[in-house]
């Protein structure tokens, strides 16, 4: 696996990140989908890393020799899709 | 293994990162530990605005001013980039009582020399478009006195600006012991999972968590987790030109005037104070509240309703905005509402810096810089003898 993913190749296509800003974000220490997410942002777009999240931890367990499963989730936190505000307001959440 | 140090910094948030960079620069060999991950803890679970015109007159605003000013120096000085930006900011007032009050706020700031003024209700919708046309008026600061940040990437932009000067960063650090010396009671080792560290001085820098260290040196440091939540919005056009906050709700809070709102139980129960402010990635964050619920730092679905509600309020058109996500994040709350960054009379190297609760972004670079100072035995370049230890007795 470990030339599957090409530098330029873009992971987080909400934010646009790349597989080398990723590896960047290691390098400063970031060691789970969270700390990946605080550096360089992917996984903060619209879909909330339903996209790239399996991809993100493939490259940090790559990079760290890892599990995949040992690497973390995002933080599961309301609401579970985009949801307007006036909605959110009448009490409609989910 | 055994690790000797000039001096240990513990937790690594906008506080802890800047003390140990200050530290760093002036020579001394430092260690930052931290349980979790750098910026893993209350500093990236906030906004990150730092204003003045949300102080008390005297030396809290005069704190504000100074960090603001120095950021902006560090902003020119990193290369590291942690989005700093200048932006206005609007203390809005629903209601003629609440302008009347802004104002008597604005007269003794301006007495002080900051440039604070009011706007009325035209010049307000002029300068904030989107927002409801019936707001009575607003208690506007210039960028002067209002800046943002990234929150977190302030705190890695910190610890990678202090690699150069030496600093050394152990995250998921376990630290399960602090030794003293049984005879003078000075500071001498820590027990960690990266073995033991010895060093001369340590520096309580965890945050909410600082009463645990305290702790572990048989010290009560009286903080305690406040909660707050706030709602990120979808990519969207930046419905605000400054940061946006309600002025009613800090009147509320006043003593001695019996100030309510006109709101809702539900808003009131939640203890919200609405604050609106966009990302340079063009999200808004629509905030806030505040209560005291430990460390359980879930989301309430009744909190997202109820700053729904008063967010709507203001900003009619958030109503089709989409909330992609949700954060909760604890405030360090002390009773007197000031920080510690103080020596321990009776524990020699043992440091306090804590405390800052809805401030610690914003004072983080003023933080690090007098902490130096007190760690290093010199004068502080400010009178900072409100935020000592020793002010809530032995
Ligand atoms: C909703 C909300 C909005 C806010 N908005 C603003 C704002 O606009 N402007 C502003 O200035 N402030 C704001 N704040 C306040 C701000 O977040 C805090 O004041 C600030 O983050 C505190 O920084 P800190 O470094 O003291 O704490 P933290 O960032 O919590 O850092 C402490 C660190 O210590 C670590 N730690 C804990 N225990 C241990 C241990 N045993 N060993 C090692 N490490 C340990 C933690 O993991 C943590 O990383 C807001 C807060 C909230 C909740
Ligand atoms: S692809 Fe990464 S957040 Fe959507």
């Amino acid at each position: 696996m470990a030339e599957y993913f090409s530098d330029d190749m873009i992971v987080c296509r909400c934010e646009e990140v790349t597989v080398a800003e990723i590896k960047e974000a290691i390098r400063q220490g970031a060691k789970d989908v969270v700390g990946v997410k605080r550096r360089v942002r992917a996984g903060m777009g619209l879909c909330q890393g339903r996209t790239c999240e399996k991809m993100v931890q493939q490259i940090i367990a790559q990079e760290l020799g890892a599990k995949p499963w040992e690497v973390g989730t995002s933080s599961a936190r309301p609401p579970i899709r985009p949801i307007a505000f006036g909605d959110i307001a009448k009490g409609i959440v989910e | 293994m055994t690790m000797e140090f000039d001096a240990v910094v513990i937790g690594a948030g906008a506080i802890g990162t800047s003390v140990a960079y200050h530290l760093a620069e002036r020579g001394l060999k430092t260690a930052l530990l931290e349980k979790g991950d750098i910026a893993s803890g209350s500093s990236s679970h906030c906004d990150a605005v730092g204003l003045i015109c949300d102080k008390q007159p005297g030396i809290d605003t005069k704190m504000g001013q100074y960090s603001i000013d120095y950021y902006e120096e560090l902003a020119k000085k990193f290369g590291f980039d942690f989005e700093f930006e200048r932006k206005g900011c609007l203390y809005v007032c629903e209601t003629e009582p609440e302008f009347a009050a802004a104002e008597e706020y604005m007269k003794k700031q301006n007495a002080d020399g900051y440039p604070l003024r009011m706007v009325e209700n035209k010049e307000l919708c002029e300068m904030e478009p989107h927002i409801s046309k019936d707001i009575y008026g607003a208690l506007y600061t210039p960028p002067s006195g209002c800046i943002a940040v990234s929150p977190y990437k302030v705190c890695f932009a910190f610890v990678e600006e202090g690699k150069k000067y030496g600093l050394e960063s152990y995250t998921y650090c376990d630290i399960t012991k602090i030794n003293l010396d049984p005879k003078t009671n000075s500071v001498e080792s820590l027990e960690t999972n990266y073995g033991t560290i010895k060093t001369k001085r340590i520096i309580n820098c965890a945050g909410a968590w600082a009463p645990e260290i305290g702790k572990m040196v048989g010290l009560n440091i009286p903080i305690e987790p406040r909660k707050g939540t706030n709602l990120v919005s979808e990519k969207c056009e930046r419905l605000c030109n400054n940061k946006i906050l309600e002025y009613g709700y800090m009147m509320s809070k006043f003593d001695g005037i019996n100030f309510k709102r006109n709101v809702s139980p539900l808003v009131e129960e939640q203890n919200i104070a609405f604050n609106l402010e966009y990302t340079q990635a063009n999200n808004l964050l629509v905030g806030g509240n505040r209560l005291f619920r430990g460390f359980d730092t879930r989301t309430e679905i009744e909190t997202m309703k109820a700053i729904c509600e008063r967010a709507l309020r203001f900003y009619p058109e958030l109503a089709d905005i989409n909330c992609i996500r949700t954060y909760s994040g604890v405030r360090p709350f002390v009773v007197d509402h000031l920080p510690i960054v103080s020596d321990v009379d009776s524990i020699p190297g043992f440091y306090i810096c804590a405390g800052h609760e809805g401030d610690g972004i914003c004072f983080s670079p003023f933080t690090g810089k007098q902490m130096a100072h007190i760690v290093m035995g010199e004068d502080t370049d400010f009178d900072i003898s409100k935020l000592d230890f020793a002010r809530f007795g032995k």
